[in-house]
Formats: structure tokens, sequence, C-alpha cells
């Protein structure tokens, strides 16, 4: 029994404290559960609570939405599932080869190479657009490729400045996630509009979706990472190297089955974002690649107050997280998670 | 402990491309446009108009008027988190009963979508077949108009928005109180401390450079909040509940005046830079005072 242990009323106190929360926690999930079971009549009819005592539970809602009645809910949790996977365990993948680049390797750049890559992207794209005449898009990659060319060669020399390390490279990375996605996902419109110019189409596909939640994941992703890979004892890999292990045998073989617990976590978290993601989907899907949240905030305006299918789209948006949920908290009770969150 | 091995390209290159393709290079294009007037319907050729559009902006009143909501959103909501979450955390870290129950449920409304929370949220509050209402009635107050009138809608999406986020608190919080020593807490029991002592002068203290990061995620978070917004009452009543982003994507979708929303945009990412900086100078000082 630890010291922190509260005794006598003040436990009761906090106890109680928690089933209010619990409650408010539980009721909005337990309404709309319920009321997916409702007929139409029992929903018009005001607030009813219990199932077989206030109200007769009835399937009319879920075999409305699982036959197809209420708009293109299976291409829609199809294409959600794909686009959610698939960015996930990409994100996690890159996102951990990066962070364990940033924790065992040494990185070291000028600042002004750094400058050089933003003056040189939009001078060109500036140059590009308005002196050579090129399109917006044409402009754009060749501005990204110069930038990017002339960053890295002039890293190469040696440049006066402050020098740059690992860490101001995680911190570029995390910062990104302070951005207002608005100001990213109305820019990314633009831009995948202007490659459907030149022929790749991006707007409403499964590669220009799937890349955006990519990009957004990493930040989260190295940084959990990071903290991870940086608590693995470095002895296991010293050893390896002694006997002239290749570094990425060392990481795919060893570094990589070590932290899967935190693969897992890290994985889980940022299914979790993805699939609950708004503002990207809206921007970017307007048919073929549109995600669940967007059918169901859909939903709202089509039907009025049709709350038993609306309840059932709701659920088929929540259910799979709660099923994730489940199985998250089975890796928290073995503690695994304690070191990806501190 | 570093080493150098030119294979660290490999690891690192993939990460570094895909961010600085998706997320930076937009804004290079984006900034180029928010000195421009541009708009798609009706398509008007791109004109260079330096800070026009700026300027326009901060003549609006409505960019006032909807950064001020979104501000108060953020602000109230991430406050009463905080104080309910470290609640709950302290609550949870002292073993209460049925404590393994409480830690994994309280985490369930972190990952529904805020989409279908809103949802949720239209219905629980609906005037006729919700029941907060009835429940009201039943304890003697009038039919509240939950998303009709501004002061109650602006409750109403802070409420969802406390409902949502606090178990992210949550699970941050109790992260920070497992890692306190218990040797402090066993000399501050030998000087017979209070229990109220004993959280002014050795939980609070030694948890605050958790807090502030957790609040300062949340902050940053709670700034971009559309989703919510959007469908719970899809900025009404007029524009009053309305938040930066809902007001950037109406100007954007709705209206395709791309100059314009662009520069928004920058003045949002520029209004987050500045809270962001001010909040960590005013904590600077108590981070170190308690290091």
């Amino acid at each position: 029994m630890s010291v922190r242990t509260l005794k006598g009323k003040r436990r009761w106190l906090a106890l109680g404290g928690c089933l209010v929360w619990l409650a408010i926690t539980f009721f909005p999930l337990y309404w709309v559960l319920i009321t997916s079971f409702k007929t139409p009549i029992a929903v018009v009819g005001g607030p009813t609570y219990l199932p077989f005592v206030d109200f007769e539970p009835s399937l009319t809602a879920w075999s409305e939405l699982l036959s197809g009645q209420r708009g293109q809910f299976f291409n829609t949790f199809l294409a959600s599932t794909i686009i959610g996977l698939s960015a996930s365990i990409a994100a996690t993948f890159i996102g951990a080869m990066a962070a364990y680049a940033l924790v065992r390797f040494t990185f070291r750049f000028r600042l002004l190479s750094a400058l050089i890559f933003v003056a040189i992207a939009f001078g060109g794209f500036l140059v590009g657009r308005h002196v050579l005449g090129y399109g917006q898009g044409i402009s754009l990659i060749y501005a990204f490729v110069a930038a990017l060319a002339l960053a890295v060669i002039s890293s190469r020399f040696r440049l006066p400045g402050p020098e740059l390390g690992n860490n101001d490279i995680v911190f570029w990375f995390v910062s990104q996630r302070m951005f207002p996605p608005i100001v990213a996902a109305f820019a990314l419109y633009l831009m995948y509009t202007e490659m459907g110019k030149l022929g790749f189409k991006l707007v409403d596909s499964y590669i220009g979706l799937t890349f955006a939640y990519i990009a957004f994941s990493l930040p989260i992703v190295i940084w959990l990472m990071r903290d991870f890979f940086e608590a693995l004892p470095v002895e296991v890999e010293e050893a390896a190297m002694v006997d002239n292990v290749p570094s990425w045998r060392i990481f795919f073989g060893i570094v990589l089955p070590m932290s899967k617990p935190g693969l897992i976590a890290t994985f889980m978290i940022t299914l979790a974002f993805v699939w609950n993601e708004f503002l990207f989907a809206l921007f970017l899907t307007n048919s073929k690649w549109q995600t669940l949240p967007i059918l169901v905030a859909g939903q709202n305006s089509q039907r009025g107050d049709e709350w038993w299918a609306i309840s059932a789209a709701a659920l088929v948006a929540i259910i799979p997280m709660m099923v994730m949920a489940g199985l998250l908290s089975r890796l928290m009770r073995s503690g695994l998670l304690l070191g990806a969150i501190k | 402990m570093t080493r150098n091995d030119p294979i660290k390209h490999f690891f690192i290159w993939p990460a570094l491309l895909i961010v600085l393709l998706i997320s930076i290079f937009p804004l290079v294009y984006s900034l180029t446009t928010s000195f421009m007037s541009m708009r798609l319907v009706p398509p008007t050729p791109a004109r260079f108009v330096g800070f026009g559009n700026y300027i326009d902006l901060l003549q609006n009143p409505r960019f006032w008027h909807v950064a001020g909501t979104t501000t108060l959103i953020a602000f109230i909501s991430v406050g009463l988190q905080y104080v309910i979450g470290l609640s709950v955390a302290l609550a949870l870290n002292s073993r209460v009963p049925g404590e393994g129950i409480f830690r994994v449920s309280f985490l369930l409304p972190m990952l529904v979508a805020p989409v279908a929370v809103a949802l949720i949220a239209r219905q629980v509050l609906n005037p006729t077949m919700g029941p907060l209402n009835e429940l009201m009635t039943a304890l003697g107050f009038p039919n509240l108009p939950f998303l009709t009138q501004t002061s109650w809608a602006l409750g109403s999406i802070i409420a969802v928005e406390v409902w949502q986020w606090t178990p992210f608190v949550i699970l941050m919080l109790l992260a920070g109180l497992q890692t306190l020593p218990d040797d402090v807490y066993e000399a501050a029991a030998l000087e017979n401390a209070t229990p109220w002592q004993q959280f002014r002068d050795i939980t609070f203290p030694m948890l605050l450079p958790i807090s502030v990061a957790v609040v300062f995620i949340r902050l940053i978070e709670s700034y971009k909040i559309i989703d919510t917004v959007f469908v719970m009452t899809g900025g009404g009543p007029g524009i009053s509940t309305e938040t930066l982003t809902l007001f950037a994507y109406q100007e954007g979708f709705k209206k395709f005046n791309l100059g314009y929303t662009s520069a928004l945009s920058f003045l949002f990412l520029i209004v987050i830079t500045v809270i962001g900086l001010v909040y960590l100078a005013i904590l600077k000082p108590y981070l170190e005072k308690h290091k």
C-alpha cells in the first residue's frame, strides 16, 4: 500500500467523483446505441431510456443501413479502412526509421542550407510562374527539385552561420503538428488540382489522401518513437556492431523486433487519428475515396431528425475504434505503453 | 551516444521528403497566393495586391469575431479539461476502488470520431426528442435552446470539447503522476502534512512540466476546431459560433476566394504561434523555479 493511497471518507468522495464522470462518459455512448435500435415512431415520441421497458427494440435502422438504402456505406467503410490501415502502417514504418536515425546517428548541417532551401523554393516558384511563364504545377515541381538539390549540395561546403543538429530536426518535425491543418489542407487541395491539370489525378484519389495522412502523422510518430528508441538499451546494438553487422540489419533484425510494443501503440494512435480525421478528407475527396467522417457528417443535413438512421451511421464510425481501444487497454495494463507516452 | 554511418540518409530521407512535399511545399504556394487577388468563381486572373488581403481581413469585423469565438472556446474548454482531468487523475492515482475499469473506460471518448460525437450531442440536446431537455423540464427549467441561442450553443460546444478531450488530459497526467517518487510523500507523511499541503507543495509543482505540456498541446489543438462546430451548429446561429477553421473553409470552399483564404490561414498560423510563444514565455520562470 502506497503512502499516496487515500483513506476513509476521502476515498469514497473520490470514488463518487469518478462514478459521476463515468456516467457522463457513458451516457452519450449508451444513448446512441439504444437510439440505433429504436423505430422511427419511438424516436419522435420523446426520449425513452430502457430497451424492452420503455420501447421495443427494432433492427430497422441497421437493416436499412446494411442493405445499402442509406447511401454507399459499404464502399465508404472500405475506403476508410484501406486508407486508415495503409497510411498508419506507412507512417509508423517511415517515422520509426527517421526516429531511429535521429536517436542513433549524428546529423549536422548549417542553418544557411535550410535558408537556401526556403529561398530557392519561393524564388524558383515565383520566377517560374511569372518570369518564365510556366504553369503553377510545373513551377512548383522545378522549384522544389532545384531547392532540394541546392540545399543538399550547399550542405557539403563549410558554410558560415550556426550549426543545427538532431534536436533541431526533431523540433522541426514536431512543430509541423502545430500548423493549423487548414493552412495545409487548402493549399494541398490547390496543389493537387494543379497536378490534376498535369495529368496526375490526386484529388479524390487513394494516393493523394494517403500521402497527406502519412505526412501529417509523421510528426507524432517521430515524437513517440524517439522516446521509445531512447529508452532501448544501446548495448545490444553495440555488441552487434562489434560483430560487423550492417546498420540496416541491426535496425530491421534487432531494434524493430525489440520495439514491437511501441510500434503497436504508435500504429494504433496513428490509426485513430487517421480514421477520425475530417478536414483533409473534406477538402481532398468528393466521392470515390470519401471517408466515414464525411459521410457521417453528411447524414445530418440530408436526413434531418431521422435519429435512428443517424445513430446507426455514427456507430459504424465508432465501433472499430472501440474495439481497438479494448486492444490498447490490454497493452496499457501490461505497462507497455508507459514508455511511449512519458 | 550517436554514430556516423552513410546509411543514416537512407533512414531519414523518406520521412523528410514526404513532409517537405506535403506540408512545406503547399505553404510556399499558399504564402505566395496570399499576396495575390485570385478567385476561381467567377474566374479572375491572379493580380499582385501585396498585403491587401491581410489588410482586408484585419479590417473585417467578422475575422475578429471569429478569432474571439475560437479563443473563448479554446481557453474555457482547455481550462475545464485540465481541472477535471487533474481531479480524475489524482483520484485514479490514489487507488479508488475499481480503478482498473475507470482507467480503460475513461479513455473511450478520445477515440470517437468528433463528427460522431457532434451528432450524438445534437440528439442529446434536441429540444423535443432529447433526454437533456426532458431532465431540465423535470427539474423545473424551461425548454432550453441548446443549439439555437448564442450563449447556449457556445456552452454546448465547450461541453462537447470537454467530454471528448478530458480523457487525453487524464491519460497524460496519470502517466506523469506515476513517475513521481514515493519517498517525498513518505517524508511529508512523517511531517504530518495535510493532503492539501501535499498537493500544493509536492504534487502540483512536480507535475508542472507535464501540465504545461498537456495544456499547450490541447490549446493548440483546440484552436483548430472545425468538425464539432460544423456538425453541431454549422457556425450558427448567424455566425456566432463560427471558428477560424470554419471561416476559412467557408471562404475557400464556398466562395473560392483563394488569395483571401490563404491570407486568412497565415494570419491563423501567426495567431497560434503568438499564443504558443506567449504561453511558454509566461510559464518559463515557474518551470525553472521548480526544476
